[in-house]
């Protein structure tokens, strides 16, 4: 098994000046540091939009979850623009429709509901990332 | 897309068409009362989407319902805010635009055509008309609104 086989990496858009965009990292935050550390890999924006090559390798021969702050949708535009593919993209919209009593305030620093937010939203996330991983270590025995 | 004036304010534009009135809160209307439907369309204007960022939810009173001017009309909640906008006219409102069901974000995407809220038939068009603005005092009333922001601290 190689030592991407079951790994995905995550990557969160940078929204600065927006809660949504700072719902977003704090959810990359939880899952990849401490839901899923192990499955995970977290890569920020600004180096894909930068070009460095060693991350575009990275997000282009690994499965990617992208998370969007809003409609204009960074991450996941990035990550194809990069030569990856987006095996899940999640919306901070979509998950604060599910949760109505969850608006996220605050910038630099966000309210509780923006932290459980994007603690829900990370726990959705790691439910995906478990679905690859056994889904890859399924395919590495048939392969066996 | 129909003609209209814009205005630029850094990395944002706001189109203001002019085959329609306003109201200052940024509602548009557009009358339909010349055609045998008698009606007019109500929609939030390209500046107060933009404004409120994307939409999570849009309830529109149903049809049937009979407002007041001034009195709610819809409620649309932002990924940022909760509109509570009101009618621009004292009428009967006829249709809600059933896409606002599922995906209202059609709001966002296009505020003048497919974004619309509501079709409204009213009591006194010619009464409530003369209270609206034109396409040119919105733009200059918008222009006020962003200044405004932009002097924020
Ligand atoms: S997706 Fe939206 S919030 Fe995120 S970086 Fe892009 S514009 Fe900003």
């Amino acid at each position: 098994m190689s030592k991407d086989q079951g790994r995905v990496v995550v990557v969160p858009c940078s929204g600065i000046g927006k809660p949504s965009g700072s719902v977003s990292r704090e959810a990359a935050y939880e899952l990849c540091e401490s839901l899923r550390p192990q499955n995970t890999e977290l890569v920020a924006l600004s180096k894909l939009v930068l070009g460095d090559a060693a991350t575009h390798e990275t997000v282009a021969r690994t499965p990617c979850v992208a998370i969007d702050g809003c409609q204009q949708m960074c991450a996941s535009k990035m990550v194809k623009k990069s030569g990856g593919t987006v095996i899940h993209a999640v919306a901070v919209l979509d998950a604060f429709r599910r949760h109505r009593e969850l608006k996220a305030e605050g910038i630099a620093e966000l309210n509780d509901a923006g932290r459980k937010l994007a603690r829900v939203m990370a726990q959705e996330m790691a439910d995906t990332v478990d679905a690859i991983a056994s889904a890859e270590a399924a395919k590495g025995e048939s392969h066996a | 897309m129909p003609e209209g004036l814009e205005m630029t304010a850094g990395k944002f534009t706001f189109r203001v068409p002019e085959d329609r009135l306003y109201t200052a809160e940024g509602i548009w209307v557009l009358s339909e009362v010349d055609r045998p439907s008698n009606r007019i369309r109500v929609g939030l204007t390209d500046y107060l989407q933009q404004h409120s960022g994307d939409v999570a939810f849009a309830f529109v009173k149903p049809s049937g319902a009979r407002l007041s001017a001034d009195e709610t009309l819809a409620e649309v909640e932002t990924i940022k805010t909760l509109l509570e906008l009101p009618s621009p006219v004292a009428g009967t409102v006829v249709e809600v635009n059933p896409a606002l069901n599922l995906t209202p974000e059609v709001i966002n995407q296009d505020p003048y055509g497919e974004g619309w809220l509501a079709t409204i038939e009213p009591t006194d068009w010619g009464a409530d008309r003369a209270g609206l603005l034109g396409p040119r005092e919105y733009l200059s009333h918008m222009q006020s609104q962003v200044q405004e922001e932009l002097e924020k601290p």
